[in-house]
C-alpha cells in the first residue's frame, strides 16, 4: 500500500520532470532574445498586449513592454528612440490632418479597426448620409429634426484632438471636413470609455466609437444605409474602418520583425485578434 | 552589565562621564561613539530636507523653463489674454482656462464656505457629544475617498439630475464642477474649522452669555469672530484642493475652450485641459510648452495659497 503510493508520487515527478523538460526544450531552441518597447494608442493595447503574451511563452527570452498613451505618442517616442514600436490608429508616415508624417517611419499594419457613429437610444433617427453626418459634426446641423428626428437638440460628443479614433472618423466618415470646436451642446471626452459613458447618459447625443465599443445602450447608426457590421466593413460597403499600424524606425529586424510578424501572422490574426473583435487583415483582401 | 554592577550607587555627572569613558572599548570611547551617532543622525535628517528642497525646486525650474518656451513663438499677451484656444491653428490664448480655473475655484467656494461654517457650528457648538463622536469620524472618512470616485458619481448622478431639473440639453459645466468640488471640499473645510472653533476658550463664551446674549448672538459675534483666522486657514486648504483637483473636475465640465460666462456651459480649466490634451501633444512642440507654462501657473497659484495658509498659521488662534 504504502509502496504504491510512493511509486504514484515518482511517477507524477517523472510525469512532471518530462513536461517541463520538454518545455525547456523548446525554449532552448528558440534563440530569440531582446527586449521590445510598444507605445502608442489605447485602442491597439489589448492587442499587443494579448500578442505579448503568447509571443513570450513562444520566446521566453524576450521582454515587452506595452504601454498606450495616445495615437499620436507612438511615432513621437519611436522617433526619440524611448519605443521599439508605436502603435498607431493611422498611417504616421503620411500626412493626416492635424498631423504631419513621421520622416523614415515605416507603417506595419496589424489589424482593421472599424468605427461607427453612435447615438443615445432616444434618439429617433437610425440612418444618417455624409453629407447629413458632416453637417452635424461641424455644427450646421443643431437639431435633430433637420435629418428626420424630433424636435429636439442635437448634443456632440467628440474625442480631443489628436485622438486616433477621431482622425480616422475625420478622415473616413466625414470626408475630412473640420470638427466644430465650440458651442453650448458641445463637449468633448477624454477616452473610448468616457465616449460609452456619454453617449449612454446623455439624452439626443451623438458620437463616434471603436466598433468593438458598441453597446445596447446605445444606437449604431447607419452610414448611407449602411449598417455598421464586420460582414459589412469585410464585403467592403461599410467605408467607416481603418486599419492599426506598428510604426517602427526603417524597416524592423531582429526581435522587433519576429514579434510583428508573430502579430501578422495567421494563427493570430484568425485566433486572439478576432477574440478581441478587431477584423483580421486577410479579410480585407477583397475589399 | 553595567547598569548591573553600578546598580545602587548615585553618581555626580563627572563621575558618570568617567565611568563611562572607563568601561568603552578600546578604540571609540563610548562617549564618541554616541557622538558620532548623533552627528550621522543629524546630517542623515538634513540631507532629507536638503533632499525635498531640492526636488521641489528642480520641479519649478523645470516646469518653469519649459513653459516659458511658449514665449517665443506665442506673446505673453496672446497667452494670458487671447481666448482663442485652437493649437492645431498654432492659437494659444490660455485666458479661457486661467479664468475657468478663478470662476470654478469662486463658485466652489461661494457654495461651500457657509455650507461648511455650518456644519462645523453644528458640530462643535450644537451637537451631544455622542453624536459628535459619530460625525467627526465620518467627515475624516469622507476627505480619504478618490477624488475619481466623485468624478465618476457626478457623471452618472449629478449631471443627469441636474439635466432633468434644468432642463438643460448636457447639464455640463462649472455649476456641476463646482457642486462636486464642494462636495469634496466640504468635510476638509468644516473639520478644520470645527477644530478651530473648539479651540475658542471658554471664557469668551461664558462672558458673552454673562453679558445676556442669545446663543446665536454668542456664536455670530464672539465665537466665529475669534475663530476667524482658523475658519480663513481652512478655507484656503479646501480652495487650494478644488483648484488642483483633475479627475473629478474633467468628467464634468465638457471640457471645450469656451469662456465660461454660463452655468451649464461646457467649457474647461486649467487641470482639465493638461489632462485632456498631454498625452495627445507632440513633444517638442509650441503645444506642449503651451501646456507646461499652464502647468507652472497652476503651481505658481497653489504656491502662493500655501504661502497665505503659512502666514495664518503663524498668527495662530488665540
Amino acid at each position: 500500500m504504502k509502496t504504491k503510493w510512493i511509486r504514484n508520487i515518482g511517477l507524477a515527478v517523472m510525469a512532471l520532470s518530462l513536461t517541463f523538460g520538454s518545455v525547456s526544450a523548446v525554449s532552448a531552441s528558440s534563440k530569440l532574445s531582446g527586449r521590445i518597447v510598444v507605445n502608442g494608442s489605447s485602442a491597439l493595447l489589448p492587442l499587443t498586449l494579448q500578442a505579448a503574451n503568447e509571443f513570450k511563452k513562444l520566446n521566453p527570452k524576450v521582454r515587452i513592454s506595452a504601454s498606450a498613451a495616445g495615437s499620436v505618442t507612438g511615432p513621437q517616442s519611436v522617433r526619440k528612440g524611448i519605443a521599439d514600436i508605436g502603435a498607431c490608429d493611422w498611417d504616421a508616415s503620411t500626412d493626416v490632418p492635424g498631423f504631419k508624417k513621421f520622416d523614415g517611419q515605416v507603417a506595419n499594419k496589424v489589424a482593421v479597426i472599424p468605427f461607427a457613429a453612435v447615438a443615445n437610444s432616444n434618439v429617433g433617427v437610425s440612418s444618417l448620409s455624409t453629407a447629413q453626418l458632416q453637417g452635424i459634426f461641424s455644427g450646421k446641423i443643431t437639431n435633430w429634426k433637420e435629418v428626420g428626428g424630433s424636435d429636439a437638440d442635437i448634443v456632440v460628443v467628440n474625442r480631443a484632438f489628436g485622438s486616433g479614433t477621431r482622425v480616422n472618423f475625420q478622415v473616413k466618415a466625414l470626408n475630412g471636413t473640420d470638427f466644430m470646436t465650440k458651442g453650448s451642446n458641445y463637449k468633448e471626452v477624454k477616452s473610448s470609455g468616457d465616449m460609452k459613458t456619454a453617449i449612454e447618459t446623455t439624452p439626443n447625443a451623438i458620437g463616434y466609437i471603436d466598433l468593438v465599443y458598441v453597446t445596447a445602450k446605445m444606437k449604431a447608426m447607419k452610414i448611407n444605409n449602411v449598417a455598421p457590421s464586420e460582414a459589412n466593413v469585410i464585403n467592403g460597403s461599410y467605408k467607416v474602418w481603418a486599419y492599426g499600424y506598428y510604426m517602427t524606425k526603417g524597416q524592423p529586424s531582429g526581435v522587433v520583425k519576429a514579434f510583428i510578424d508573430y502579430v501578422q501572422s495567421t494563427k493570430f490574426q484568425t485566433g486572439s485578434l478576432k477574440k478581441l473583435k478587431f477584423i483580421p487583415l486577410s479579410a480585407m483582401k477583397n475589399a | 552589565m553595567m547598569e548591573a554592577q553600578t546598580s545602587g550607587r548615585a553618581y555626580s555627572g563627572e563621575e558618570l562621564g568617567r565611568s563611562l569613558e572607563a568601561s568603552s572599548g578600546k578604540i571609540f570611547s563610548r562617549k564618541a561613539r554616541l557622538s558620532f551617532y548623533n552627528r550621522t543622525f543629524k546630517i542623515i535628517c538634513i540631507a532629507s530636507a536638503v533632499f525635498v528642497c531640492l526636488i521641489l525646486f528642480s520641479i519649478l525650474f523645470l516646469m518653469g523653463r519649459t513653459g516659458v518656451l511658449t514665449f517665443e513663438t506665442v506673446s505673453v499677451k496672446d497667452f494670458f489674454l487671447s481666448t482663442d484656444w485652437v493649437p492645431e491653428n498654432e492659437q494659444y490664448g490660455a485666458f479661457v482656462f486661467i479664468f475657468g480655473t478663478f470662476a470654478l475655484t469662486l463658485l466652489t467656494m461661494v457654495i461651500s464656505v457657509p455650507l461648511s461654517v455650518l456644519i462645523a457650528v453644528f458640530l462643535s457648538e450644537m451637537t451631544p457629544t455622542w453624536l459628535k463622536t459619530a460625525l467627526r469620524p465620518i467627515l475624516d472618512l469622507l476627505v480619504g475617498i478618490p477624488s475619481v470616485v466623485y468624478g465618476f458619481l457626478g457623471l452618472t448622478v449629478l449631471i443627469p439630475m441636474l439635466r432633468a431639473t434644468t432642463g438643460t440639453n448636457m447639464g455640463d459645466g462649472i455649476l456641476a464642477a463646482a457642486i462636486v468640488l464642494t462636495i469634496m471640499v466640504l468635510p476638509t473645510i468644516s473639520r478644520i474649522t470645527d477644530d478651530s472653533i473648539v479651540a475658542v476658550p471658554k471664557k469668551f463664551r461664558d462672558a458673552s452669555y454673562a453679558l445676556g446674549s442669545t446663543r446665536f448672538q454668542t456664536i455670530v459675534r464672539v465665537v466665529l469672530p475669534a475663530a476667524k483666522s482658523g475658519i480663513m486657514y481652512a478655507v484656503i486648504l479646501g480652495m487650494a484642493r478644488a483648484i488642483g483637483e483633475t479627475m473629478a473636475v474633467v468628467m464634468v465640465i465638457g471640457n471645450t475652450p469656451q469662456l465660461a460666462d454660463a452655468l451649464f456651459k461646457p467649457t474647461s480649466v486649467l487641470t482639465s485641459n493638461i489632462v485632456m490634451q498631454i498625452a495627445n501633444v507632440p513633444f517638442d512642440s509650441t503645444w506642449n510648452y503651451a501646456l507646461y507654462m499652464m502647468g507652472f501657473i497652476l503651481l505658481i497659484i497653489s504656491l502662493i495659497m500655501i504661502v497665505i495658509v503659512r502666514m495664518i498659521q503663524g498668527r495662530g488662534v488665540k
